[in-house]
Order: C-alpha cells, then structure tokens, then sequence
C-alpha cells in the first residue's frame, strides 16, 4: 500500500521529497512533513495500536499531542519510550512499532483479555488477587502491564542540553493568539521569548481553511512569522513545548530538533516578567457504544489529516457533534471528495449560519449515535432521536465526532491560577490567575478566530505594559468566524446497544467503570481519577478528563463546576530525561573537587573516591601485587616507624576576625578559645542548639583579632552556613566576619617519628624544636622556600607538621616532600590507613563515633566541656538530655576475642549475643599494625563502667565475643604526638 | 553549527577579601583601592584595580597577579584594625573567560542569572552559579568572565568542554 488515500494535490508536505519508513516491519511510503500518522493514514492503514487492559483494535484519534489510542515505539538509533503516533516525524530509515501488542495490532493475542474484561474493571487489582498472596500474581500482571520499553542504550550521537533564558514576555503556543500578541510585545521592545509544540507556527489555523484580511489565514501566519525573525529582542522557537509552569514565573520549554548540529534536544529554563498563555483547546469525543473502534476519529482530526496533510481518513463519513465546529470539518471533508453520509447533530437547533456550511449534506438533529459497529475499522453506526424511538443504521467507514473544546488551562493551572466553569462553552477556563500571567484566544474559552486575534494582541499589549513597555495597540486584521455554540451532552444515554462507552481511551476507562468507583465511595473527581485511573495516562487525560467530570456530574445530578478538575500537573507532555539532565552526566554528573596534588595522585596509582564534600581523594596507594590490606598496613606501617604525607588540602579554614571573636569562638565551641595566646591553637568541639555535635576541629589565634578556625572536610560548607547564621541572625550586635579560605590554603601534612627531620630537610627558617614550636601550635616562616604556615596538630597520633601554602605553590611542595623525604622512608598515605591510625588513638570522626545521638560525654571528653562558661550552643541541651539519668551509649574499644576476626563495622552488639533490642553498635573495625590484631571503637549503653567484660556482635549467621577495653590502642599518654 | 566561543582558564588574579566597616576600610586603604562602588553587584576601577561590591560590607579588590605583593603590602592585612577584615584570597578563584559570538549562548547554558545587556552590563558583577557552583561573573568587551573556586576548576574546564562542543 503506498498512498492509496493520499490527495493528489495539497497539503503542507513536501511531495519533492519522498520518505521511506517502516512500520511494524513493513514499509510505507509518505512525504517530508507528514506524521507517522498521516502516513499511515494515507497508506490506507486502519488499526495502529492495541489498547492498554483489553487490547482492543484502536486506530488513529487525533492530529497532535492529545492522541489517546495509538502509541508507537522507535527502534534503532532513534529507540525512544512511548510516542503518540500522531507527534513522530518520518525520515529516511525510521523504524517504529506499535507497543502493548503481539505479534502485531492486526493480531495480537493479548487480545484474549476481551475474554475476561467483566474481571478486569477498573480497580479490579484492589479486590481480587489475593488468595493465597498477591505478590504471587504481582510480576505477572506487572510484566503484562506497560507499555514501550526504555531504550537500552544512551543515542549513539549527540547530546542534550539545557539553557537558562529571561524574557518580558513568554507567549505559550504561537496559534493565532499567540502571534498576536508576540507582535504587540516584539514591536513594543520587551524581550519576547515565543515557544509552540508544532514544527511551524499557525496552531489550529493550518489545519482549517480560514481568512484573514481577505487571504488564507497561513499568509498571514507567514507574513507574521517573518516580522517576529526580523525582531532581534524576540526568541520564536517551534517544536517547543512548554511543559511546566512553576513560582516566580518559571516555565520550562523542552525543544526539540533544535538548529545545532550536536545537539539532540535542548530544555529551558525561562523567568519571564509577564507570561501569556495562547494554548489553544483541545477536542474531546463523543462518548458512545464502541466510541474506540479504528474509523471513529475527532472531528478536528480528520479536518487536519484533509488539509494539512492531503489524506484521507475515509472515504464515507458521519459526523456526529453537540457545538458548531463539526460543521466546517464536514466541509473540509466533503471538499476533499469524502462522501459525508449524515451529520448527527445532538441538538434539536441548530444555528441557521453553520447549517450553510454544508450544502447538501444531510443534517438529523436531536439525533445520537447510540453504537459504532465494525471490529477492526468502523463499518456503520447506530443513529437513533436523542429522546427515543427507532435506531436506523448508516454505512460509514470513518466516524467524525466532537464533543465540545477543552480551553488547554495546564499550564494556567499548574501556575495555581484558578479556573471556573464556563457554560456558555461547556468547559473549563481561566479565572484568577495567581502569577502575572494571561490568557488568550480559545484558552481564555474564546473559540472564534477574531476573538482569538482580539484578545492576544490585548494580551500582548498589556503584558509589554506591564513589563514596562510603551505598547502600540497593534491592528487587528479582519477575521471573522461564527461563534462558537454547543450543547454538552457527556455521553449518549439513548436505548439500544450495549457495550463499552469509553471516556478514557488510552487507560481503557469506561463510564461504567465511573459508576462503578462512584458506588463503591469515590465518588471525588479526584478518587475517581485515580481508582479507575482515568486522565492517569501518558496523555493525561487531554481528551477524556472533561467528559468524566461530565459522567461525574450527571451520575451526581450535579453542576460541572461543583465537581471541578483534577489538579493539573507538569509535564504537559512527556520530556525525555536526557532533556532535563541536559549536560550533567558521564564525567560531571556529580560535582568533584580537586586539589594540586590530584594529578600527582592518579599518576601515582591512587585508588581515588569522594571523601567528603565533592573532594576526590587518594584511598589508599597500591603497589603492583598488593591486595588492599597490604597496602593499607603498608602505609600504616610507613607512619608508625618512619613518615608518611597527606594530602590534608580539603579540610575547611575560616579566617575570623572582630573585636569579638573571641567571645564568639566561646560561644560556638564548647571549650574556651578566648584564652589562647597569638601563635597558639586548641583542639574544640561544636555542637548544635539540641546538644548533639556538629563538628569538631582546631581553633589557632594569629592577632590580636584573628584567628583560623578549622572543620572537617565534609562538615565545611555546613559549618561555614553555621557560624554565618549565628554571626548574622543570633548576635549581629557582635563583631565577627568570617572569610572561607578553604581553598587558600592547601597542605601536606608530614607525619611520623621522621616527621621533624623530613621537615628539617626541606630547609625551613621556623625553629621546629619542641621547645619552640609546641604541640597544637602554628608559625608563620618558609618551608622549601615557600612561604608557609606550619601547625602542629595531629590526626595519626604521631608527631605531624601541617605545612600550609597556598595552591600555586603546592605541587612544588608535594615534589619537595616527596623528594626530600625519600632517604627518610617516606610514602603517599590515603583516607583507609588514615582510619585506621585515628582508630587506634580513639579520635573521634563524624558519621562514625559522632552518630547524631552521641554528646561529648558519652566520647569520654567530659574536659571539652567547659564548666567555667555560662553558656554555650548546646549546653543546656546536654543537661536536659543527661538530666533524666537514662543509660548512654559510651565509646569503648573492643577487642575480639579471636585477634583475626573482624567485625563489620555497623554491627549491632546485643545482650549475651542474642536476638534483642541492640545496646550498641560498632563503629570501625581496623587491622592495627600497630597492635597486630583487628582493634574496633564501639558506643555501648553503660559503656565507660564495663570496661574488662565480653560483649557481643551479633551478625546475621555468627556472634562474635569482644573484650570491652578503654577506647584507645596505641600511645594513650599522647606522648609522640607531642614530641 | 557548532558554537563559536572560546574559553580560557586562568591566570589567577591578586584578590583580597574585604569586610567591614565602609568608612574604616577607606580610611584604611586609601587610594590603594578605586571608589566604593555605589550600588550593589557593581564595580568600579582605577589604576589597574577593581573593586567589586559583592555583600553588605563585603567587597573584593582585584588586581593582577604581579601586584599581589604590592597589595599586600599596602593594605597590611595583618595590621588592619578589629573593625575591617583584609583577607588574601587569590588562590581561592580560578577564573575563566569565555569570549566569542556565541559566549552568550555558553553563559546561558552555565549561568542562571539574566546576562543579557539590558541587565547586566559593563560595570556589573555578581555572585552567581556556573554549572551549580558559586561564581562571581562580569562581562568582558568580548564575552564574560567568572571566578569559580579554584578546587572545582578542573570540573568546569569538563563541563566547557562538553557545552562547546
């Protein structure tokens, strides 16, 4: 088949260049511009989609995004999740098939399930299924569920993107309205930022055969479209959707096929001042017996498949309406050589203007399709009088209908304006809107094409006013069109045939599946919705959520307005993720941080991970041959008997200064800061307003007024956050400025029994004796002919000199150290053997000991606890936490039993080891060279007093017996950390 | 169509951190540092200096390199008195340029804040985000220029890379 109900003439495809594609495995013949489902539709192809629960045969509904029957999948390098056949462009080479149906829609044994529908209504998976167990049926119904697979691998070329844009005006939809008011706003001067869903501009009016100033209303379009390019303060994008409207005037536009060679979709994000939504309406059907067979099509549809696309959807038609807009697409039709069997107007009158629309043709009013009848394609309806009486039968191949217009509100909605019910159009439109936002054309419910003209370029007037713009009203061109009338009729109640009138095609939801959730209590649009699942699909409802707030309202007695809508929810049509992640993936989907020796580090064979705050640190640095304890003793080993040096870069640095910092440091730390003395610094801890600790590190005093104040590496960005909280809001009276210098300073941190000598070395004018340069000091000098700070401060137990430069001259240090340090024996350390010493000296880290139930007390650091200060963060808290006696959890250390047993570190540690309410947990688990053995920390209720007993781990298939000791393995006295 | 766009990584410049007190840091700068710009998010420049109004009583000075020491040894940050903070920083920053016809269009893609002419022009800068990081940005007669923590520079140079591409 290759274009048997394609026009010889017309259209807006381009006949000069032919398309191949394939459908199903079998291929079809269209042209550049058409649709996967005008091709097919031109091909004379009639069932294209299974539905979603019965698999019944479904044909093509639609024209656009609002499609409900037919989703399609794209294979091979275009390979995509599920895509309305309506909005898949063809090209050369596409592959596409339908979804939920095997071996093809044609024949497709899922197709048995029409067998069993009377089992299978809405909710039925709440009430059967149960016996024995429902997860027993779960993965079975689960597999049968769904739809088109997601693609199994990224697009072989190309890439996403996303942009941050600001407009004056953001116009949604580039229709009449639309265009409108882009040219008001453009010629006024704001920036205009333009985005419609559809490869080119026009919306409804490049499927109708309308005038605008006495020319086909696509010159105008056109005419427009060329003004708006000239404009360099306007943006006009086309095959862009705005798909969500958030706070503050955020919208978000996916484009698609942008003009870039590389790039495959492009998503922005636009903050616009004033923001007009032109989004036209969309049709909903009739509903009716069998209102889903292949043939039966909205009226709108097939007026677009005949003038925009030059094929044809049948080749007999009727036409079934409630309103007036049915009437010109019976014209199109019979214009375009479709016999139009009949018009079924549901209303008793009908305007005497519309009527001569379609000479000829014959009209019954007050008349209802009461069935369609055909399987696989539409072969004749059932017409009876609306109030009763004998049903005649009529020939047809395709069924027209239209229900009424749904004003397309989403994206009005999703900006929390609120919207009312409009009778004079039966539907839903705008009313207050909750951002400066407005609406125009058939989304405010104005249907006619000078009313549309009208109110856009009032739209867009008004919003480059308000956007401070001296706004022209611009001219409307001449239009006219009869305005728009209907009478709603929600569904056809007439006597007759019985079967399944659908509301939602794409979800297979019935009426009777309405009645059905009513009487059993949700009788809520909103339990509706979600017990039948009703508006829940892909297309969300476009086309079936007004008509199931009809069925609601007349199964109630009740007005459509007193049921209301659903809430409205982005996107207003499916993103791709790739759209929304736009250049965040592979290498830089997260943040990483680097330091100057990161280079050094990866050359060097460094196992490297995040340790905190995005740093990517070495873990540990392997050896050929070594398996990852080796390396880590190895290492351990390195800074126990010689030297070794990290990387101490990341850890946060705050320069403080004010005449009150002082007091402040007293107020944050738990301890006394106030009291150190320039050149000095003190080891503290900080805890939040609740008594826990927050943070712990080393406070040094370098002036009169300035100190530096350290954190840990992943607290520092929290703990800058926190200090500027209190500094701000909690004592702005005070003096204190806080500056980061996280990245001003890095440092290499040489530790060991050979620390002192290395340091020597390097050549250095500080005077690094004991005697000069104490324990927990820090000196200003030159190390290796840079300009350095140097603290003594450990993490490892072991004598550690902190030397601080800034980073351009960091690697030249690294090299030194490493240089220099070599006759001394020293080696590269990592964050694993950097744990284990800390754990072998009981120093405390966040995320283990520190757990966010444990205070300084239950660490065995009572002496941070200043009992001299009248207050501090926290402290109060402590005591209301302590004050109750309850048990604590106390840091011990544990010994196993077994020296080669580890214990994994979280592991519960439980009463004699029997299945119970925990009283501990481990907190690390490390092969201590030092101790050669497995050494843990632990917090354990009563912990401090039980000091000599056994505890127990209790694992999953073991208990393992520990010793209870004091929480510190090597060097208690701290004696080589003073040397 | 590709982007035509350039991007360059560093130098890094002299910059200081100013706090405090207005009055007193003029007092005690001098004419070491250009006016106090009027406005927020502003900056002004004299003798191969700037000075970027960045928060209240927050301003950075910048310079190039090369006078680094002759900042410091002006502004005497360690002598400066308890109600002014002079802090070195020019390690902090790792600056970028991106400059080019399509610079704009590179921004975009990076930077939330609205770049364009009619609001943000020649003597603007500000604290914003590049790719999610904290920047500062100012234009260049030929495209932009922003300042991003120098640890994630390696992580913005990926990210360029991948937004020209």
């Amino acid at each position: 088949m290759s274009g048997e109900n394609r026009l010889p003439a017309g259209g807006r495809i381009d006949r000069s260049r032919k398309v191949s594609f394939q459908f199903n495995g079998r291929t079809y013949h269209g042209y550049e511009g058409d649709t996967l489902a005008s091709a097919l539709i031109a091909n004379g192809v009639s069932v294209t989609a299974r539905s979603f629960k019965y698999h019944r045969p479904r044909g093509i509904v639609g024209s656009g995004v609002e499609e409900p029957a037919s989703l399609v999948e794209l294979e091979g390098a275009d390979a995509s999740g599920n895509q309305p056949i309506t909005t898949v462009r063809i090209r050369n080479g596409l592959r596409v098939r339908s979804v939920n149906c095997w071996p093809s829609p044609q024949f497709d044994l899922g197709a048995v399930n029409q067998l069993f529908a009377s089992l299978i209504p809405a909710g039925f998976y709440y009430k059967t299924f149960k016996w024995p167990d429902w997860q027993l049926f779960e993965p079975t119904i689960r597999r049968a569920a769904g739809l088109a697979s997601a693609p199994s691998a990224p697009p072989p070329h190309g890439h996403f993107e996303t942009r941050n844009a600001h407009a004056d005006v953001l116009i949604a939809g580039a229709g009449p309205a639309g265009l409108i008011a882009a040219l008001a706003a453009g010629r006024a001067g704001a920036r205009v930022f333009l985005a419609d869903e559809g490869p080119e501009p026009g919306g409804s009016l490049l499927n109708r055969n309308l005038v605008i100033a006495g020319r086909p209303a696509t010159d105008w379009v056109g005419e427009v479209s060329r003004e708006l390019a000239a404009m360099d303060n306007v943006v006009h994008l086309q095959n862009a959707t705005v798909w969500a409207y958030r706070e503050h005037n955020l919208l978000i536009v996916n484009e698609r096929a942008p003009a870039h060679e590389t790039v495959l979709e492009r998503n922005w994000q636009v903050r616009a001042r004033q923001v007009i939504c032109a989004t036209g309406a969309i049709e909903r059907p009739m509903v009716f017996i069998n209102n889903d067979r292949p043939g039966a099509m909205l009226a709108s549809a097939a007026q677009a498949y005949v003038n925009r696309y030059a094929a044809l959807p049948g080749r007999r038609a009727v036409v079934f309406t409630n309103n007036d807009s049915a009437y010109s697409a019976a014209a199109d039709m019979k214009a375009a050589g479709i016999d139009i069997a009949a018009i079924i107007d549901s209303r008793d009158c009908v305007p005497a203007g519309i009527g001569r629309q379609v000479p000829g043709i014959k009209i019954l009013k007050g008349h209802v399709v009461t069935a369609a009848k055909g399987y696989r394609r539409v072969r004749s309806v059932t017409v009876s009088a609306r109030n009763g009486g004998a049903s005649q039968s009529i020939q047809c191949d395709l069924l027209a209908h239209s229900g009424g217009w749904n004003p397309a509100v989403h994206l009005f909605s999703q900006s929390r304006g609120t919207l009312r019910y409009d009778d004079a159009i039966a539907g839903f439109v705008p009313d207050a809107p909750a951002q400066s936002t407005h609406s125009a054309g058939a989304a405010a419910g104005l249907m006619a094409l000078n009313e549309a003209l009208a109110s856009g370029a009032r739209a867009g007037h008004q919003a480059a006013s308000l956007a401070g713009f001296d706004a022209d009203i611009v001219e409307i061109p001449d239009a006219h069109e009869e305005p728009y009338a209907i009478e709603p009729l929600w569904r056809v109640e007439a006597p007759g045939p019985r079967g399944k009138a659908f509301l939602d095609i794409q979800n297979d939801v019935t009426v009777d599946d309405i009645h059905l959730a009513m009487r059993e209590g949700y009788a809520t649009v909103e339990h509706v919705k979600r017990y039948t699942t009703g508006g829940m699909g892909i297309d969300q409802g476009k086309t079936g959520n007004i008509n199931i707030i009809g069925a609601v309202a007349a199964r109630k007695g009740a007005r459509m307005q007193d049921i209301g809508t659903t809430t409205f929810r982005s996107p207003y049509t499916p993103v791709s993720f790739g759209a929304i992640a736009g250049l965040r993936e592979g290498g830089v989907h997260l943040p990483y941080r680097h330091t100057p020796v990161t280079a050094w580090n990866q050359t060097n064979g460094a196992v490297m991970y995040e340790a905190g705050a995005r740093w990517q640190r070495p873990g540990y640095f392997p050896c050929e041959g070594e398996g990852f304890q080796d390396t880590v003793n190895r290492e351990c080993r390195a800074v126990r008997e010689r030297v070794g040096v990290y990387d101490g870069s990341p850890l946060g640095t705050f320069e403080l200064k004010g005449r009150d910092v002082g007091r402040f440091l007293d107020f944050i730390y738990t301890n006394v800061m106030s009291s150190l003395q320039v050149g000095n610094g003190r080891y503290g801890i900080m805890l939040s307003d609740d008594g826990l600790i927050l943070d712990d590190g080393v406070a040094f005093r370098v002036g009169e007024y300035r100190w530096i104040v350290s954190t840990s590496t992943g607290n520092a960005d929290a703990m800058h956050q926190h200090m500027e909280r209190i500094a701000q809001v909690e004592r702005p009276q005070w003096e204190v400025m806080i500056t980061n210098v996280t990245s001003q300073w890095n440092n290499a941190t040489v530790c060991g029994p050979r620390a002192r000598a290395v340091v020597e070395a390097l050549g250095t004018d500080i005077d690094l004796s004991p005697e000069a340069f104490a324990f927990m000091a820090l000196r200003d000098g030159t190390v290796a002919g840079l300009p350095a700070r140097v603290a003594r401060v450990s993490f490892t137990g072991e004598l550690s000199f902190e030397i601080n430069v800034a980073p351009r001259h960091m690697r030249k240090l690294w090299d030194a150290v490493m240089e220099v340090g070599a006759p001394f024996g020293i080696e590269p350390v990592g964050s694993e053997a950097n744990h284990v010493l800390r754990v072998e000296k009981g120093f405390l880290s966040l995320g283990h000991e520190v757990d966010g139930t444990a205070d300084p007390h239950d660490l065995g650091m009572s002496w941070v606890m200043s009992r001299k200060k009248a207050d501090f963060m926290g402290k109060r808290s402590v005591a209301l936490r302590r004050a109750g006696g309850a048990a604590r959890r106390e840091l011990v250390g544990l010994l196993p039993v077994d020296p080669n047993t580890p214990i994994p570190e979280g592991a519960p540690l439980t009463p004699k080891g029997r299945r119970e309410a925990t009283e501990g947990l481990v907190t690390a688990c490390v092969w201590s060279v030092a101790n050669s053995r497995w050494v843990a920390l632990a917090l354990l209720k009563d912990g401090h007093s039980r000091q000599g007993e056994t505890a127990y781990a209790r694992l999953k298939d073991r208990v393992i017996p520990v010793t209870v000791t004091a929480p510190v393995f090597y060097d208690p006295s701290g004696e080589l950390l003073r040397s | 169509m590709l982007y035509d766009v350039q991007f360059r990584r560093g130098p890094i410049a002299a910059l200081f951190d100013l706090k405090g007190d207005r009055d007193t840091l003029a007092r005690w700068s001098g004419k070491h540092i250009p006016p106090f710009p009027l406005s927020p998010n502003k900056f002004t420049a004299s003798g191969g200096r700037w000075l970027f109004y960045v928060g209240p009583n927050h301003w950075i000075l910048r310079a190039d390199i090369e006078r680094e020491e002759e900042c410091e040894r002006q502004l005497r940050p360690s002598e400066a008195p308890p109600q002014i903070s002079i802090v070195r920083i020019s390690d902090v920053f790792t600056p970028f340029a991106v400059t080019g016809p399509d610079a704009a269009a590179i921004m975009s893609i990076a930077c939330p804040l609205d770049l364009h002419a009619a609001a943000f022009g020649d003597e603007d800068a500000a604290f914003t985000e590049i790719f999610g990081l904290k920047a500062l940005v100012r234009r260049l007669p030929d495209g932009f220029e922003f300042a991003v923590e120098q640890s994630y520079g390696d992580m913005v140079a990926a990210y360029l890379a991948r937004a020209v591409a």
